[in-house]
């Protein structure tokens, strides 16, 4: 897995083929965004990934763009869809290396459903969460996890508290959930990693600042407020990542690292037929057994 | 009557088997040689409870169609629960369908709760046969579930058919070869059971025999009795599909079944969606990924899928859209039939992508043409829609097993490239072509990487909203269905010379009744041809008004309210048309369309709305 410093440069440069240039990044200047990027292409430098043999699925929003910042296979579909597709394209061919990228908006909001019954499926995907709590594209709405540590005074129907999407993940029954920091993305990379390296599906939230629209949930309020998982925590623990997350939230702090992993037992699946010589001269006798 | 008759068996949904004993029929009907076809399975959007009856057509040769709602045979399979205070009349069948049971007829009914009057009828010479079939089951043979059984027994003495029990022998065998001997004797016992009770009414009435017989014609090829959705499933899987994912919904769910039962064995996979979105998503997921896929639903569920089939087009993607379209709008009548979703094929969705619309028109065009569906979805990297309808997809029918082992499918996955070809020609996921066809690639394909996008993109795949690199786009994607006119569309099935005669004018399930009619109208001495369009959409105007304009007038029938595929040809091909239009919830009788047709021709209507008779009481003294 290490890689020798001069390959490693090299490698990286790897990641910016076949994809849109640096200087037409088209992402705020300072966007947490740039961090996840960053982070992405150590993460897949260090496991040594081949760009053909990656699919990028990009939600709707700015940080779904992120799929044509990198090389590798990049498809974007539909608001809410990302997961939906990556269950698709994990079952058609499971040699893949699916990373679904979406904001969380795109996850919590239209596409709970799926971040819900992903997490109960756990095919092999990773999903990063660009958390900023905003829609930014549609110029600063608030998502499900928009005022976040803000103190409301009185609730609404329009104006309901944040949600955490751990414990979402965690009571829907993911077996990877893990938090970064886009202002840290050595340490997001690090992460990424070992998502990318659990056999099952794998949640990372991402703080991921919005400079133009977020001005509550800013590099500094996260830096203040973001705290390493600690080195006792046992992430293979439910009920340790239940008490974890019960400890940040009593003492208003954010953790970092993975707060819990579990694989599941998974039946072995192989890639479907798709070629014609796999497609043709099958045996209909098994079907039509049943119609005599 | 030998080998022509229609028996009709209704009871209560779930309680009286009224599936059980029309399958049992069915499959031992299919075995003796005899073409059995069941095109109209009503049932209701209930568990238990409902009014069920399921008419069955069995005849010597194949039927055209099914014909009219008169039956030859009636069978009742109601009991009350509770003959103290009996809640739910043994006699639902009968008043609902003692109408429709033909003078001479017969009359088989559940009389372990009572007899019926049925002088009324007698009067018409029907005759009947009371038959304590549930009670002989429970106090005789003390287990309620062989009374099917009884049924079955008494209906093939009254038939003369299967007398040595040979074929519900073998049967029985097969199905209980795990169960063990008893139960097969328990199950034929019972049949002998119903038998002697028809013998008896026989011997007390003095009738030789009833009018209608039922002979076996052995020795002819192997035959299966199936439905539509299953050869819709084989001929799928036959095509290539190697991905199905579905939602429960009724009539689309039994596809969603036989794909979880047999594509894991052709090493696909089938997916129960936690939504109707998730299954197409996820379909696309793997078409993305290689493989052929498709998903199936019914109109509420098509209607959730809308989004994606704007995805598909705009991002390239090949899917498979089946459509068991049922009684719209909203949740309208879930185990009703109609053919209302014809617009929504061909205009769902915000802005405009290339789509295909194909609609089979019998239980073996949903075998041949859904192949026809996978190659075009291949070629033309866009959403195909296969309509099938509540009747297609429910119809059970005797067919030749020949008829699918005969065709031996090449597959072509046209215009995906191999490592070979991206090392010779580099790539471009959407290349601006002449045929507007772009090459693909299955992602993980070394030398290969796609960016896809249900965004406006340049050939590369990358976002763009550069006007002329727009317009190339758009015109590149939607010149794939100028090419798919030139290569692929197909003009219209075409029977009888329309030229100088009225045209009835089909689509879907409703041909055999069109054919049929056709014959009934000839007796009557009026000519017509019928016309059949199978490939709706790109419309192929250039095969489809040629053929119409010969006509002198044009009678489209469509199961709906407004005339959608009327109002298509009307728009396309620029010619008036007139309407026959039925949208009860019940299929098309071949008398609805003779006696349309009369009234179009020789009264001048445009258009005519079939109504149905309200069911008529069979007893004028209820109460005696």
């Amino acid at each position: 897995m290490s890689v020798q410093p001069a390959a490693r440069a090299s490698a990286s440069k790897v990641w910016e083929e076949n994809a849109v240039p640096r200087h037409r990044i088209q992402w705020c200047p300072g966007c947490g965004d740039y961090g996840v990027l960053n982070a992405l292409k150590l993460a897949f430098t260090r496991l040594e990934l081949v760009p053909h043999e990656v699919l990028l699925i990009g939600g709707i929003g700015c940080s779904g763009q992120i799929r044509n910042y990198l090389n590798g296979n990049g498809f974007h579909g539909t608001h809410g869809g990302p997961l939906a597709y990556a269950v698709g394209v994990k079952m058609a061919n499971p040699d893949l290396r699916v990373v679904a990228l979406a904001g969380d908006g795109d996850t919590f909001a239209i596409g709970v459903e799926n971040f819900v019954h992903t997490c109960r499926r756990d095919p092999q995907v990773t999903l990063i969460v660009m958390d900023n709590g905003v829609y930014g594209l549609t110029t600063g709405q608030r998502s499900p996890t928009g005022g976040l540590g803000q103190d409301f005074p009185e609730f609404s129907e329009e104006e309901p508290p944040p949600f955490s999407p751990l414990r979402l993940a965690l009571a829907a029954g993911a077996t990877f959930i893990a938090q970064s920091f886009s202002g840290d993305p050595k340490h997001a990379a690090e992460v990424y990693v070992q998502a990318m390296e659990h056999p099952g599906f794998a949640f990372v939230n991402d703080f991921s600042p919005c400079v133009t629209y977020n001005k509550f949930n800013t590099y500094d309020w996260f830096r203040e407020r973001v705290q390493p998982v600690p080195a006792d925590h046992d992430p293979t623990s439910l009920e340790a990542a239940w008490e974890l997350l019960a400890d940040f939230r009593r003492r208003g702090r954010s953790p970092l690292g993975v707060i819990y992993r579990s694989p599941r037992r998974r039946k072995a699946q192989r890639r479907v037929p798709m070629w014609p010589q796999e497609l043709e001269g099958i045996d209909l006798e098994p079907m039509l057994r049943a119609f005599r | 009557m030998t080998n022509r008759l229609k028996v009709l068996v209704g009871g209560v949904q779930l309680r009286d088997g009224v599936g059980t004993v029309v399958d049992l029929v069915g499959r031992i009907a299919t075995r003796a040689g005899l073409h059995v076809l069941a095109s109209e399975r009503n049932y209701a959007s209930t568990i238990y409870g409902a009014h069920q009856f399921d008419p069955l057509l069995i005849c010597e040769e194949p039927p055209l169609s099914h014909g009219d709602d008169q039956v030859d045979i009636l069978v009742a399979l109601e009991f009350d629960s509770n003959p103290d205070a009996p809640q739910q009349p043994n006699r639902d069948t009968i008043l609902r369908h003692g109408a429709h049971l033909r003078d001479g007829g017969v009359l088989l009914y559940d009389a372990s709760t009572g007899t019926v009057p049925t002088e009324a009828l007698e009067a018409r010479g029907v005759r009947v046969f009371p038959l304590p079939a549930r009670q002989i089951a429970l106090r005789e043979l003390k287990r309620e579930v062989v009374k099917n059984m009884v049924v079955v027994g008494a209906l093939f003495r009254l038939l003369e058919f299967d007398m040595d029990q040979r074929y519900l022998r073998a049967l029985l065998e097969e199905r209980f070869a795990r169960k063990g001997q008893d139960l097969v004797d328990l199950n034929l016992r019972a049949a002998l059971r119903g038998r002697a009770v028809v013998e008896e009414v026989l011997r007390e009435r003095g009738w030789p025999d009833v009018g209608y017989r039922l002979e076996p014609r052995p020795g002819g090829e192997p035959m299966l009795f199936l439905s539509g959705t299953d050869a819709l499933g084989i001929g799928a899987i036959q095509a290539g599909c190697r991905f199905y994912a579905g939602y429960p919904i009724t009539p689309a769910s039994p596809l969603l079944e036989f794909m979880d039962r047999h594509l894991p064995a052709y090493g696909g996979r089938s997916l129960q969606g936690q939504n109707e979105r998730e299954s197409i998503r996820a379909a696309l997921g793997a078409s993305l990924a290689g493989a052929r896929a498709m998903v199936g639903s019914s109109g509420p569920g098509i209607s959730l899928k809308v989004e994606e089939f704007g995805l598909a087009g705009a991002a390239e993607i090949p899917i498979v859209v089946v459509d068991s379209q049922r009684a719209g709008p909203s949740t309208g009548m879930p185990t009703k039939t109609e053919q209302a979703d014809l617009r929504m094929a061909v205009g769902a969705g915000h802005g405009e992508i290339p789509r295909i619309v194909l609609a089979p028109s019998t239980l073996e065009e949903c075998y041949t043409l859904i192949t026809e569906a996978f190659h075009l979805a291949d070629k033309y990297q866009c959403p195909v829609f296969f309509l099938t309808d509540l009747t297609l997809a429910e119809v059970r029918k005797s067919v030749p097993q020949r008829f699918f082992q005969e065709t031996k499918l090449r597959i072509v996955r046209e215009g995906v490239l191999t490592e070979e070809d991206l090392r010779r020609d580099g790539f471009r996921r959407f290349r601006l072509t002449e045929s507007g066809i772009s090459p693909r690639i299955f992602p993980g394909t070394p030398g290969g990487v796609f960016k896809v996008s249900g965004t406006e993109h340049d050939e590369f795949g990358f976002v763009t909203t550069d006007p002329p690199k727009r317009k190339a786009m758009m015109d590149k994607r939607m010149r794939k269905m100028e090419t798919y006119l030139r290569e692929d569309a197909r003009g219209p099935q075409v029977y009888g010379d329309p030229a100088g005669r009225p045209a009835l004018v089909g689509w879907g399930s409703t041909k055999p009744v069109l054919l049929e009619a056709q014959e009934r109208l000839r007796a009557e001495g009026l000519e017509v041809a019928v016309v059949q369009i199978t490939h709706l959409w790109p419309f192929p105007t250039h095969l489809v008004k040629p053929v119409l304009q010969a006509a002198t007038m044009l009678i489209v029938c469509e199961q709906n309210y407004s005339g959608q595929l009327a109002d298509l040809i009307q728009e396309r091909c620029l010619l008036p048309t007139r309407r026959i239009l039925k949208y009860n919830g019940r299929v098309f009788y071949v008398s609805d369309i003779v006696r349309g047709v009369r009234q179009i021709v020789r009264q001048g209507i445009t258009e005519v709305r079939v109504a149905e008779a309200l069911p008529v009481a069979v007893e004028a003294h209820e109460g005696e």
